[in-house]
């Protein structure tokens, strides 16, 4: 076995394993500037230091454990919640998604208009005499044809051209044709406006089409401005990520851009009544249905364990059942549980002979949610509480009976209290959980029922966290930044109420 | 050996490794090459055209890349960027006014001869503030069927339906009369909405009419006559959710449903007897507008990025618009063709012109910058189904929710405008 850990054969395995690692590290590198992600290739380089220095070093024994936790948790705790926490600052939505930069190009693109009548040419593309990128272009019908270059436009007669079945010009004097695949491998000659007539300009729109255009905006970068060369109205970035009419506020250029808004998102949780209504609302339900869900869960669960603590016949067997729900995926048993409470064919309404809409009423609904949630979670009480009954030592309890201890005085006074010392922190973490219990929600109910007639936009049976999702990805329009900032208050909310119970139950001196 | 000889040589191993390996990755491939991204039936169908004729573009090559699901497609064009996105993408008309909105999508401009391969109406699924942003390739609409073997006779009026089912409920045993087997309760369901007298929008000829909306009073006294009974409650002819409604329909239990053209062969390869028709209105001779709308060939902003703009302009028009691009994709896809040329063409089933034919009867163009607004406090694809929940599954007032309705609507309607 001491060579598996030591000696040359253990040497050689760790390099062979640290140059498989960091050749996958370097791929992913490569991957990520590939693909401009300069950040994650940072990180992404210092892991790969990180771990030749570690493991090729004497230097750094204790790291050789920590490292790989570290990095993990770094890459997958530590960066999301500093993305999350950065994002939340940003006007990050739908029309405000690209860079400053990419949204003046687009701006620069769709700044343009066509003629009165939508003019078009057939086009060859080719390259005049000086060598200049050149069009031949034709209008077949009215037999007009003419050679255009960024700067002139050179009239030609049908008798100059060399035409085709379709009376399309292919070749005319002084003009080489450029071949199609050299046309293929760069496009530059798009990107020309071929002079036509006054301000209209002949654009590229296909490999043998150009349509006459006139710039209708033009940016200024001096002052970083846009102009409309139309109506004369100047457009200046509003801080929020758009250009505006200085005129008009509400007048904006689209596309607009992720720009940092500091502060707004969350201003806007408290200031904006179509958010602050909604988000106090959830966020009361949210806590009430993660602590009802705590509350009857550990109840019930601990009720069985006690019940099934005392010796019994078919003790295992009970044991056995009572476990189960906690086998099957719960993605599988939410969706059983919603067809169960379909209004026309679920078995709930069959068997109490009634005809009650679950999710279509708000009290319902959450009783249907709070009930699927207890199926779920009392398994796992169930369990967590046999175990730390069976850690009571017995003695305490019998002593307690010596002493004229009745069963229920027994159980508040000796049980309860060491139960609740060693569970605390498991149901803090399920408080937490059940905080962003989002699975449960999105397929029960998703977050229904909801007045969408009334104007309501978070249902009775959202969470904060599907409300969050709602805000992100729901509708339409996503909205980001709003959402990151809902998280970012969720992540505050849990890890106080995390701190708060873990101080509360002393635990963590227990490893002080 | 010393360790740090065998650590530098580890290293050089793995960067030699690393660089025989090396491959950048990201779909867009070389200069000349045109991605297209399609979901996982348009996707195969598309390449099975290109591995027959790649010359749709000379000089370029088509590189077809597919999507596991429609949500796929969609979730990976929402996180597309230069570097990683497609030049084309094979979409939902509703993605346009989002896609453009934020710089994900570019402007085509088509000639006069290829704008009138369409009709004008489908391109307002297409466009955003008065560009358009693709081709339209297939359309999607929905149709009434209804089962001949229960029913003997078309109706006329919308009341003949409810009268059959009132009168056969008992000793057929049907579970609904009419309900929404495709297209869900807010697009598939438009045709009913439309037939009690609430239109989404009305068109005047082939622009939106912004001066008429649906009169919430008409509207909601034909729900109370024809859906709801004298209790006030549902009369169980219009079922307010679209589950279950094929499996009934095709179980004899339900004489008629809508459904999308997209569903017709599944309905024909169970053998049933029936007939297409618009759904009827409340007076004989008219019919409730279905919405028609098209899926798009959208060219991408990425395509400039990648230097392939002008050759994906090209595959817009010669391939994805063009007859002879969508007779030989129809082929593989069969849903009916957007262009006039290949509606036209043999290889259109009987089927899909029946259902061409009850959109001509009563169709208008699914305008996504109405339809995905919500200005007024829901889309409608949100409202829509919940007017059905609010009055047929909890019991409130009709002209109440109607007049929330016709407000919703309106304020859509009125704030899309300047997305057209």
């Amino acid at each position: 076995m001491n060579i598996v850990f030591k000696g040359k054969f253990a040497l050689f395995t760790k390099l062979i394993l640290l140059g498989l690692i960091s050749a996958i590290l370097v791929l992913l590198i490569e991957s990520a500037l590939a693909k401009k992600e300069y950040a994650i290739a940072l990180f992404l380089a210092a892991s790969l230091a990180a771990l030749c220095y570690t493991y090729l070093s004497r230097r750094a024994v204790p790291m050789k454990f920590f490292l790989p936790g570290l990095l993990l948790l770094f890459a997958f705790v530590v960066a999301p919640i500093v993305y999350t926490v950065i994002m939340s600052n940003y006007n990050y939505k739908t029309g405000n998604i690209i860079s400053k930069q990419e949204a003046i190009t687009q701006i620069k693109g769709l700044g343009v208009e066509p003629d009165a009548n939508g003019t078009t040419f057939d086009i060859v593309v080719g390259k005049s005499s000086t060598g200049e990128y050149e069009i031949l272009a034709s209008d077949a019908p009215n037999h007009v044809y003419f050679l255009s270059t960024a700067t002139k436009k050179t009239d030609l007669l049908p008798s100059q051209v060399t035409l085709n079945a379709d009376g399309v010009a292919t070749s005319a004097p002084n003009f080489t044709k450029i071949p199609e695949a050299q046309l293929a491998g760069n496009e530059d000659y798009s990107k020309i406006n071929y002079a036509y007539a006054g301000k209209y300009f002949i654009s590229v729109q296909g490999i043998d089409v150009g349509a006459v255009f006139r710039q209708s905006l033009r940016y200024n970068p001096n002052n970083d401005t846009i102009e409309n060369l139309v109506n004369g109205n100047i457009y200046k970035d509003n801080g929020r990520g758009n250009y505006a009419n200085i005129n008009d506020s509400s007048d904006v250029l689209q596309p607009g851009w992720r720009a940092t808004n500091w502060f707004a998102n969350y201003t806007k949780l408290f200031s904006d009544p179509l958010v602050r209504g909604p988000l106090v609302r959830v966020f009361i339900w949210t806590v009430a249905f993660a602590f009802l869900t705590v509350l009857s869960s550990f109840a019930f669960g601990l009720l069985l364990a006690l019940t099934l603590n005392k010796p019994m016949r078919g003790r295992r067997f009970y044991r056995g059942v009572l476990v189960l729900p906690y086998a099957i995926p719960s993605v599988m048993s939410i969706l059983i549980w919603g067809g169960m409470f379909d209004t026309e064919f679920g078995a709930i309404n069959h068997i109490l002979g009634t005809h009650i809409a679950w999710f279509q009423n708000a009290s319902f609904a959450r009783a249907a949610v709070i009930l699927v949630n207890l199926w779920l979670a009392f398994p796992y009480f169930y369990l967590i509480s046999s175990g730390a009954l069976q850690a009571i030592p017995s003695e305490l309890l019998e002593a307690a009976a010596i002493d004229g201890a009745n069963p229920r005085q027994i159980f508040r006074k000796i049980t309860l209290p060491l139960l609740m010392q060693i569970l605390t922190p498991l149901l803090i973490a399920s408080f937490a959980f059940n905080f962003n219990n989002f699975n449960l929600i999105f397929l029960l109910t998703g977050g229904g029922p909801k007045d969408l007639l009334g104007g309501q936009i978070a249902g009775a049976t959202d969470i904060l966290i599907s409300y969050t999702y709602q805000i992100a990805f729901g509708s339409n329009t996503q909205d980001l930044g709003l959402a990151s900032s809902i998280s970012v208050i969720i992540f505050f909310i849990i890890a106080g109420i995390s701190l708060y119970g873990l101080r509360k139950s002393k635990v963590l001196e227990t490893f002080g | 050996m010393n360790r740090r000889i065998l650590g530098m040589l580890g290293l050089l191993t793995s960067a030699a490794l690393a660089t025989s390996l090396a491959v950048v990755p990201g779909a867009q491939a070389a200069g000349g090459t045109i991605v297209v991204w399609a979901d996982e039936t348009r996707g195969p169908n598309l390449q099975k055209v290109m591995d027959a004729k790649s010359d749709w573009v000379p000089g370029y090559t088509i590189k077809i890349v597919t999507y596991s699901s429609f949500d796929a497609l969609k979730a990976a064009f929402d996180k597309a960027t230069g570097t990683t996105g497609p030049d084309v993408v094979v979409a939902a008309n509703d993605w346009v006014p989002t896609a453009a909105k934020s710089g994900k999508l570019a402007p085509v401009t088509l000639t006069g001869s290829q704008k009138a391969r369409f009709n004008t109406t489908q391109f307002f699924d297409l466009s955003y503030r008065g560009k358009l942003y693709g081709v339209p390739v297939d359309i999607n609409n929905v149709a009434m069927i209804y089962n001949t073997d229960l029913v003997k006779t078309a109706p006329k009026k919308f009341g003949d339906m409810v009268d059959f089912y009132k009168a056969n409920k008992t000793a057929d045993g049907l579970k609904a009369g009419l309900c929404i087997a495709g297209g869900g309760m807010s697009w598939g369901a438009h045709s009913v909405f439309s037939a009690l007298g609430a239109d989404a929008y009305y068109m005047a000829g082939s622009r939106p009419n912004y001066h008429k909306f649906f009169n919430p009073i008409t509207f909601a006294s034909n729900v109370k006559t024809y859906l709801l009974g004298p209790d006030g409650k549902s009369n169980g002819f219009f079922p307010a959710t679209d589950t279950g409604c094929k499996d009934n329909f095709l179980a004899g239990k339900v004489p008629y449903a809508v459904i999308g053209n997209w569903e017709w062969k599944d309905y024909v390869a169970k053998g049933f007897t029936m007939n297409l028709m618009p759904v009827p209105s409340t007076n004989a001779g008219q019919y409730g507008a279905m919405f028609g709308s098209v899926s798009g060939a959208l060219l991408t902003s990425f395509a400039a990025t990648h230097g392939v703009a002008t050759g994906a302009k090209s595959l817009l028009t010669n391939f994805f618009g063009s007859t002879a691009g969508q007779v030989a994709y129809q082929k593989y896809e069969g849903r009916p063709p957007a262009e006039k040329g290949a509606q036209a063409d043999a290889s259109v089933s009987a089927g899909q012109k029946g259902f061409g034919a009850a959109a001509s009867l009563a169709g208008i163009p699914q305008i996504g910058a109405f339809l995905n607004n919500n200005a007024g406090g829901a889309s409608y694809w949100d409202s829509a189904p919940a007017y059905w929940t609010a009055v047929l599954v909890n019991g409130k007032d009709p002209l109440v929710e109607a007049k929330k309705l016709a407000a919703i609507w309106k304020k859509n309607m009125l704030a899309g405008k300047a997305d057209l």
